[in-house]
């Protein structure tokens, strides 16, 4: 077995967390049953990276399956990675898409390699129709660097891809030529939309939160049960309306399902500042330019919040309330146009 | 000496008496505090009885005066429980719709041979023209094509045709998901799916106590309103005998007839034994 494979499997092994490996292990389906209990799981972190290297040796392990652990780990650990989302469109053809695996990853390849030689790429399917793409990226002149890895996430016959770049941002082109090529679209280009959280793009994206809609549908609503105060007898609500008026238009924004996850929005302004004119601020009648940047552990969770914690009006700004629906987190507002009546969002 | 101590003593004493005093001129205040708590707490529990009677009064007034009122309530709820089941009955069949502020909302249910699947919603205005606001339909059925073509001119039409692909895109992924569930051990692996469930690729074998697989068989869709295949292509290794070749020809018929599952399930019974 190759020393720098050897030496790749031990690291991507050491990065796992000491309870996991078991079950990552068990993922990446490389090593046999057998192999796997003897090895002891309660030693120190690098005995055990050594330990399964040693097996590996023992199956003869190539670049190949280190690379399927990899992408084993970076599956199971999405939120490391920032991912990025982009859009691809194909004009007019209305014929049935058949999307066959194996022409896929033929054509990704072939691309990707008619570009640039020294490419190693990998592939894992999972059961929600997700291909993982994991790159390591070579120049025309060096072997591929196993540690500069890039991943695509694409759900077959979708129009979106999720990129995770994290290297080489000049590899770009190649990376969004092989994917149009190989999916059967015609242009590629990058939505407003980034976040830690590959899932909550995906919901997002392919519409899987909760939206609210209006139905006679006989599901049962689940009752939000409003606790009642401790306090019990000595405090009392003197504005319960308001509270449920609020709780209402809150719910018809937000549905009832968890918001997807996402740690920051940022807004763009370039809008006239709006002084006294006595004032005269601004002698030039320019756009005055700023950047509001949200930062949040979960940003449309605490948006939810807001209103019934007493933050902010109900309901709030369809600026902010927008975001899943539009599917951005990255806005540029410029002045609303006389001849505008709609939405002065920017596409 | 003895002066000093004789002062100290008497500076704790007068200390002492300062707590003393503080601690009483405390309780006394809570005392006063508590006894304002419940007075405050007698007027308002006052005001409110007077105002429960006051509502009550006018209540009271109202419908003690006439009886009819009584049957008219239960007529009344006797409608609600109608409507209620007549919707009940609609959302049963498939499409319900329930007119929004700024348009309608539909709902259409799936459902495939009996089982109740997913439930797909669509928000569509109707001013100026008919547009989709929002929806939950699934990203790679055609929803632009289809709302192209009809959402204008005939809404029915539309909500028919895209009810059409959603039912027969559920029924082909129930399919695969009752192939992959109760008949793994005659596939090999998992098979090769896509999104749309619109092309199936998987090796497998009739028989479930065997180790190989010797058919391949490629099942292609080309109807996207239709759960049954429009294609189907089954085939073994060219050296295999011939009585292979011929089972593997019955197969491809079976399959572009009968669902997935339902063929799978008719293997048990015929007792191929392939090995």
């Amino acid at each position: 077995m190759d020393e720098t494979v050897a030496e790749y499997i031990r690291r991507t092994v050491l990065k796992i967390p000491r309870d996991e490996i078991k079950t990552m292990l068990q993922k990446w389906g490389f090593l046999s049953e057998t192999q796997l209990q003897s090895i002891n799981f309660h030693q120190t972190k690098d005995n055990i990276s050594q330990d399964v290297v040693q097996c590996c040796e023992e199956n003869s392990a190539s670049i190949k399956q280190a690379a399927l652990l990899d992408i084993t780990y970076n599956h199971s650990y999405p939120n490391k990675r920032m991912w990025s989302v982009y859009q691809m469109n194909k004009t007019g053809k209305e014929e049935i898409d058949f999307f066959d695996l194996t022409d896929f990853r033929k054509k990704f390849k072939r691309q990707l390699r008619s570009a640039l030689k020294n490419v190693t790429i990998s592939f894992r399917e999972y059961e929600n129709n997700a291909i993982w793409i994991r790159i390591a990226w070579g120049t025309p002149y060096t072997k591929p660097n196993q540690y500069k890895t890039s991943y695509v996430v694409y759900h077959s016959q979708t129009p979106y891809a999720f990129i995770s770049l994290s290297v080489l941002k000049s590899n770009l082109p190649l990376l969004r030529q092989a994917l149009v090529v190989a999916s059967n679209y015609q242009d590629i280009h990058e939505m407003e939309l980034r976040s830690h959280s590959l899932n909550s793009l995906e919901d997002m994206v392919f519409k899987r939160y909760s939206q609210n809609f209006e139905t006679y549908c006989p599901r049962p609503l689940q009752e939000s049960t409003v606790a009642p105060e401790s306090a019990g007898l000595r405090i009392v609500q003197e504005n319960k309306n308001e509270k449920e008026r609020i709780r209402r238009v809150n719910r018809e924004v937000f549905g009832d399902g968890p918001q997807p996850k996402l740690e920051f929005a940022e807004y763009k302004l370039e809008t006239m500042f709006m002084s006294d004119p006595k004032l005269e601020v601004l002698d030039k009648k320019e756009p005055f330019r700023c950047m509001v940047k949200f930062h949040s552990p979960h940003l449309l969770e605490s948006l939810k919040s807001l209103a019934p914690a007493g933050m902010a009006d109900a309901p709030l700004s369809p600026l902010l309330t927008c975001i899943p629906h539009k599917a951005r987190n990255y806005f540029k507002i410029r002045e609303k146009k006389a001849f505008v009546p709609g939405s002065f969002v920017s596409p | 000496g003895v002066f000093a101590h004789l002062e100290m003593l008497e500076a704790r004493a007068r200390e002492a008496d300062l707590k003393q005093t503080a601690m009483e001129q405390r309780k006394e205040q809570l005392a006063r505090l508590e006894a304002r708590v419940q007075e405050l707490r007698q007027q308002r529990d006052e005001l409110r009885a007077k105002v429960e009677l006051q509502e009550q009064g006018a209540e009271k007034e109202g419908v003690m005066s006439d009886p009819a009122q009584h049957s008219a309530q239960a007529v009344l709820e006797w409608k609600i429980r109608k409507v209620k089941s007549t919707l009940q009955v609609f959302y049963l069949t498939g499409i319900s719709g329930k007119l929004s502020k700024q348009g309608v909302c539909f709902c259409i249910s799936t459902a495939y041979e009996g089982t109740y699947l997913d439930s797909y919603y669509l928000n569509l205005l109707t001013e100026p023209q008919v547009r989709i606001h929002r929806h939950s339909i699934p990203v790679f059925i055609p929803l632009e094509q289809i709302a192209k073509k009809y959402l204008q001119t005939d809404i029915r039409r539309f909500l028919s045709i895209l009810s059409d692909h959603l039912n027969a895109y559920v029924g082909r992924r129930y399919q695969a998901d009752q192939l992959q569930e109760h008949f793994s051990d005659r596939i090999e692996g998992t098979m090769q799916r896509n999104s749309l469930c619109n092309l199936l690729v998987f090796n497998y074998n009739p028989s479930s106590k065997s180790k190989t697989f010797p058919f391949n068989a490629r099942l292609l869709y080309g109807d996207l309103c239709c759960s049954l295949p429009t294609e189907v292509v089954v085939s073994c290794a060219p050296a295999a005998p011939a009585a292979l070749a011929e089972t593997a020809a019955a197969h491809s018929d079976l399959f572009r007839r009968l669902a997935l599952h339902k063929a799978f399930g008719s293997f048990g019974s015929a007792r191929e034994c392939v090995d």
